[in-house]
């Protein structure tokens, strides 16, 4: 012990970390009534270190190569130690990553969270929301299965739909008419080395954000519910008598972090099934076709929506306007109240979006 | 800029499937295509033919037939190797050039001795056309009495119940293992060598010798009953997601205590 406070101190002698802890850790106040559904941030972010770690540990053996990147993702399942399990990891912690960046996207939306003059932390979340939707795409394509393979061949040549510039695009995406070897390397490189660092810039934005103008004072257990921005300043929201983040809402990070991970580990261990399916076991063949193809769970809401319409482009512009209007909601709603129960037309129109959603998930799933 | 926006909004929201069909269908050999439109006699085995084992396994009419598949001016040449109908005394041979374990036992039973004679073939029980998987299903009251009682028929079918609810079981154990993932490549050639060797074993109607085989069999399929689970772990997952909940716990009880 003795020996770990000399390091700790000849640290803090040359960097002031004392003053860090206490300063930014134990000063950072949070609101009174802060709830659990904040920790989900922090969960996030450990799932984003687990994909990264996970990642780099199947990048040791994968090979990015159509006639060889099937048998090295089979090789880490079944002939490295424990790579059966890391590979699990990451395969169904990029589901998880997404379920939980939802999670965190609604209670934002209930508690009214976006509102000015948190307008760029909402963009940057959803801008985050599809980076983690195209990491996982481009990442679905590596095992070069059989439903990797179609699932991409569909997905990539519904980009052609767009006009003028569709086929071109669709090119653009496969590297060649058909997906091939320089689809794998294109998709490759964007999942291993683009996205990722997108993605940590972007987490790096959306913490510098919150860093700067505070954190948020949920709606609930309060009678003044409104939103106290007027828009004249910048202003920082403090929260005198509240909460410190050390120890006291670190701890409730730690319970939901640890929750999540017993959550994640049922899913490993006993249903991993769940998210890859039986044939993501078969080798991908380009003469063969699977009788159906359906997207991750994720994309199967979109997947059912392009079948409604009798056109894909006319799908595609109905989803880009719902996306266009979800991105841009901060600007649309500018309303000051902040509680759900207190802005019921907002409230219901969420419930029913959101409960779309998922019927035409369950619809897709089951079509 | 604005258009650029509007793309990336585009390609974002949905780079999704769309439903229509792709890829090209498995090409139909000329035999199939001619014989599927001809009136029932010569249509009937087409039909039957598409619930075969052999169907299921991609084996043509030209495989027993001869003549080629592709051409179909010439698809019944005997220059190309058609053959037409084979006749029944050729039926074991010509079966044995794929099935060799099968004829080998098949030739010295009782069955093989009276070929020619009245006995019957391999299509006497699998079928011409609609060519069933070999099974113990095959050894019934029905197909056995039409020739002779069913006593002795009765004694080999017993003597195999056991080794093939082995094989059953393993087939089913292997399905579930490649679901997830894992290699049995290894518990399959095994299991495929086995198999032959026990239905090849069917055919000898030597009820010590079945039993005998049958033994050895069992032993090697005991052998191979505990390989290819290189799974997880469910116990490893039990710990894991107790930990991770006992840690949950511990949190929330120091949380209290602060609070």
């Amino acid at each position: 012990m003795e020996f770990l406070r000399n390091i700790y101190n000849w640290i803090d002698v040359r960097l002031g970390t004392h003053e860090i802890i206490t300063e930014k850790r134990t000063g950072y106040l949070l609101p009174r009534n802060v709830n659990a559904w904040y920790s989900l941030g922090s969960v996030l972010l450990v799932i984003f270190c687990l994909q990264i770690i996970t990642g780099m540990l199947l990048m040791l053996y994968y090979v990015p190569d159509i006639d060889k990147a099937f048998d090295s993702v089979s090789f880490i399942m079944t002939e490295i130690p424990l790579g059966r399990l890391v590979r699990l990891f990451h395969a169904v912690g990029s589901s998880m990553m997404l379920l939980v960046l939802l999670l965190h996207m609604f209670s934002i939306l209930f508690m009214g969270s976006y509102k000015s003059p948190r307008e760029l932390h909402w963009l940057t979340g959803f801008f985050l929301l599809l980076l983690a939707m195209g990491i996982s795409l481009t990442g679905y394509l590596l095992p070069w299965n059989q439903l990797s393979f179609w699932a991409t061949t569909v997905a990539t040549d519904c980009a052609s739909s767009i006009p003028f510039i569709g086929e071109n695009l669709v090119e653009l995406l496969r590297g060649g008419k058909q997906v091939g070897l320089h689809t794998l390397g294109r998709f490759y490189t964007l999942h291993v080395g683009l996205l990722p660092a997108l993605i940590a810039v972007l987490i790096g934005v959306h913490l510098f954000l919150i860093q700067r103008t505070g954190v948020s004072t949920p709606p609930f257990g309060l009678e003044d519910t409104s939103n106290q921005w007027k828009g004249e300043s910048f202003v920082y929201e403090e929260h005198p008598g509240g909460i410190p983040f050390f120890p006291n809402f670190f701890l409730q990070d730690m319970i939901s972090i640890s929750l999540y991970l017993a959550c994640f580990m049922v899913f490993v261990f006993f249903f991993p099934n769940i998210f890859i399916p039986s044939t993501s076991y078969v080798p991908a063949n380009p003469l063969v076709t699977p009788s159906h193809i359906k997207p991750e769970w994720y994309f199967l809401a979109n997947y059912q929506t392009l079948k409604l319409f009798p056109s894909e482009i006319i799908g595609l512009t109905v989803q880009a306007i719902a996306m266009a209007f979800l991105a841009l909601l901060p600007f649309i709603d500018r309303g000051e109240e902040k509680h759900p129960l207190k802005r019921p037309l907002f409230t219901f129109c969420a419930v029913s979006g959101i409960l779309l959603w998922i019927g035409m998930t369950v619809w897709g799933l089951y079509s | 800029m604005r258009r650029w926006g509007i793309i990336l909004m585009l390609l974002a929201a949905c780079v999704m499937p769309s439903t229509q069909a792709m890829g090209a269908a498995p090409q139909v050999i000329v035999c199939i295509q001619c014989h599927a439109a001809q009136p029932a006699r010569l249509s009937d085995p087409v039909t039957l033919w598409q619930t075969s084992i052999h169907a299921e396994h991609g084996i043509t009419c030209n495989a027993c037939h001869g003549g080629d598949p592709m051409d179909a001016a010439n698809s019944m040449d005997p220059a190309r190797g058609y053959r037409g109908v084979p006749a029944p005394t050729s039926v074991p041979a010509l079966c044995g050039g794929c099935h060799m374990g099968v004829t080998k036992h098949y030739m010295n039973s009782a069955h093989g001795r009276a070929l020619g004679r009245g006995g019957p073939t391999c299509v006497t029980c699998h079928g011409s056309h609609d060519i069933t998987r070999a099974s113990l299903e095959l050894i019934s009251k029905k197909n056995c009495t039409t020739c002779h009682t069913f006593d002795k028929a009765l004694m080999i079918r017993r003597a195999m119940v056991k080794t093939d609810g082995m094989l059953k079981a393993i087939e089913k154990r292997i399905t579930i293992l490649k679901s997830q993932g894992i290699d049995t490549d290894p518990l399959e050639k095994k299991l495929f060598s086995l198999r032959n060797r026990f239905h090849a074993m069917y055919h000898s109607l030597d009820v010590t010798l079945i039993r005998e085989e049958s033994a050895h069999i069992q032993a090697e399929l005991e052998k191979t009953s505990g390989a290819g689970g290189a799974g997880t772990g469910y116990l490893v997952g039990v710990i894991a997601v107790g930990w991770a909940l006992l840690a949950a716990l511990l949190f929330s009880m120091i949380k209290k205590n602060i609070d």
